[in-house]
């Protein structure tokens, strides 16, 4: 690999570190504080297990982003296709609902116990609902100590409903750095996935720097634009894709440039 | 909101006040009263449902346009079979239009709960279980214009309440449709009416019990339930009285309410 090359590699894994510790440093605190707050809301509720369920790409799968309780890292990413099961109804419908099983008949959450191991027999889902969009699904299952357990009732349902609002602030913010982090990804154009420790170390010292800074004011701005309406995204994102080009012929034109030297 | 004031002038009011009801309607099975559920589908292998399920359809898009076809994917959730069953507890040989609009395949929800509601009033289904609804208000003008057209058709369309504290459509519409929400009532016969309020009905809408996907069973809570509670109760009513408007069986409904709150009033005193 001549110098070249190499310098522009490590100048764009640099980028692209960068960027991904950008997206972690906001990522990381909102999946903690998810968390966190289930463990308080699922002992206020009596709930033994409780997870938040998002969105997963624009066809209406889900997936389980954080979830407390015994069979917690089985649920963790595990998928739900579209419109299937409590979560696919909730999610699509808007409502909330609270389902018991009668009797000793086979539990209604077949596909996601199947893959935990776990008995579900009585569940509360509501929906996660940020600026009128609904972003995911909020889940308590069972109770706390031995079964049969009590159905979920209806004033636990308003309660639900609160503990939702809080969950979905931070579902949204988590979200949006994602993106931002999956459109830094494509930006910088690296395919192969790497080991960043030695880089991870240097950025850890970098976490206080402007330009880090900047980058999260950026997340920030870019955030706000956002979520004032579907013509606002669409000029934000004209505009920046004029910047990248832009960006691009400048950065061709200096590694010319270079190379010509 | 407060009750209308005067309106307790008309408290002595009785079913034959507004029309002579027959006295049986309580006996009846719903037989010959067509019921179009608007939902995730019904799976018609349960046995409360086995060949009560009349036609089953399903949204798909074409071209922009939401046709729907024979649909043999049953429930995708669980929530359509469950209000069917509700109602089929109440009203037994009450025949079931599946028109599925959740999860069916790739039509946005709230176009397809449109076009779903579209294709139920062109058919003409005597009664329409809405356990869905939209908070998004550019639908507002769109569902007035449909429920206003069922009112014309004669189509009594049921309307679920949202279950969180925000409006929905169509069930805050006060005209052409009866909304309701849940009560801990157990007797779906013993359903109330809350004259001047947005949601007029209350039913039994918590641990109702109702048939579910793979043959089963289970408890429900929510709006959705107490809503196919006063379907199949309207149903009881259309068998007994076929020629009833959608403004005579809501006239019914609240004078049958009244009766229900003054015999529990009675039994308190008792």
């Amino acid at each position: 690999m001549s110098e070249i090359n190499k310098q522009n590699l490590e100048r764009k894994l640099q980028s692209l570190i960068e960027t991904v510790d950008v997206a972690n440093s906001l990522t990381e605190p909102m999946t903690k504080s998810i968390e966190n707050l289930l463990k308080i809301s699922a002992k206020a509720m009596n709930s033994e297990e409780a997870s938040v369920i998002i969105r997963d790409g624009d066809d209406g799968d889900l997936r389980f982003l954080s979830a407390i309780g015994k069979v917690a890292d089985k649920l963790i990413n595990l998928q739900i296709p579209a419109g299937k099961g409590i979560a696919g109804f909730v999610f699509s419908s808007g409502q909330p609902m609270a389902i018991t099983d009668v009797g000793e008949e086979e539990s209604f959450y077949a596909e996601v116990d199947k893959k935990t191991g776990y008995s579900t027999q009585t569940i509360l889902a509501t929906p996660l609902n940020y600026n009128g969009e609904i972003i995911g699904v909020l889940e308590y299952v069972n109770r706390l100590g031995e079964p049969p357990f009590e159905a979920f009732t209806p004033d636990e349902m308003d309660n639900a409903t609160l503990y939702a609002d809080a969950i979905a602030s931070l579902v949204n913010a988590y979200e949006f750095a994602k993106i931002f982090r999956d459109l830094g990804s494509k930006l910088f154009d690296v395919s192969d996935p790497m080991e960043f420790s030695d880089v991870r170390e240097w950025l850890n010292t970098q976490r206080d720097s402007t330009e880090h800074r900047e980058m999260i004011e950026l997340a920030v701005l870019l955030r706000d634009i956002s979520s004032r309406g579907e013509a606002e995204r669409k000029l934000c994102r004209e505009v920046l894709e004029a910047i990248l080009n832009y960006a691009k012929i400048k950065e061709e034109g200096s590694f010319l440039n270079f190379d010509l030297v | 909101m407060s009750e209308i004031s005067g309106y307790e002038a008309n408290q002595f009011a009785t079913v034959s006040t507004y029309f002579q009801l027959d006295d049986n309607w309580k006996m009846r099975t719903g037989k010959g009263v067509s019921v179009a559920i608007i939902d995730s589908g019904i799976d018609v292998s349960h046995p409360d449902l086995n060949g009560k399920v009349i036609e089953s359809v399903e949204a798909r898009v074409d071209d922009r346009k939401v046709l729907f076809d024979p649909s043999e994917s049953g429930d995708s959730t669980g929530h359509g079979t469950a209000c069917a069953g509700i109602i089929s507890r109440i009203a037994p040989d009450t025949e079931f239009y599946s028109i599925k609009v959740l999860g069916a395949g790739n039509v946005g929800n709230s176009q397809a709960f449109l076009y779903g509601l579209d294709y139920a009033i062109k058919h003409r289904y005597r009664l329409i279980n809405l356990s869905l609804g939209t908070t998004k208000s550019n639908y507002f003008n769109e569902l007035h214009d449909l429920l206003d057209r069922a009112y014309r058709a004669g189509c009594i369309v049921v309307a679920a309440a949202n279950n969180l504290p925000q409006p929905s459509f169509p069930s805050v519409f006060s005209s052409s449709l009866i909304s309701v929400s849940k009560s801990t009532e157990t007797d779906p016969f013993n359903f109330g009416f809350r004259y001047g309020e947005i949601i007029e009905l209350t039913a039994p809408g918590v641990n109702v019990r109702t048939a579910w996907l793979n043959r089963s069973y289970k408890s429900l809570t929510g709006n959705s339930f107490a809503c196919p509670n006063i379907v199949g109760i309207i149903a009881l009513l259309l068998e007994a009285n076929p020629t009833l408007t959608p403004f005579q069986v809501k006239s019914a409904l609240y004078a049958l309410a009244k009766e229900n709150q003054a015999e529990k009033e009675n039994e308190n005193k008792i």
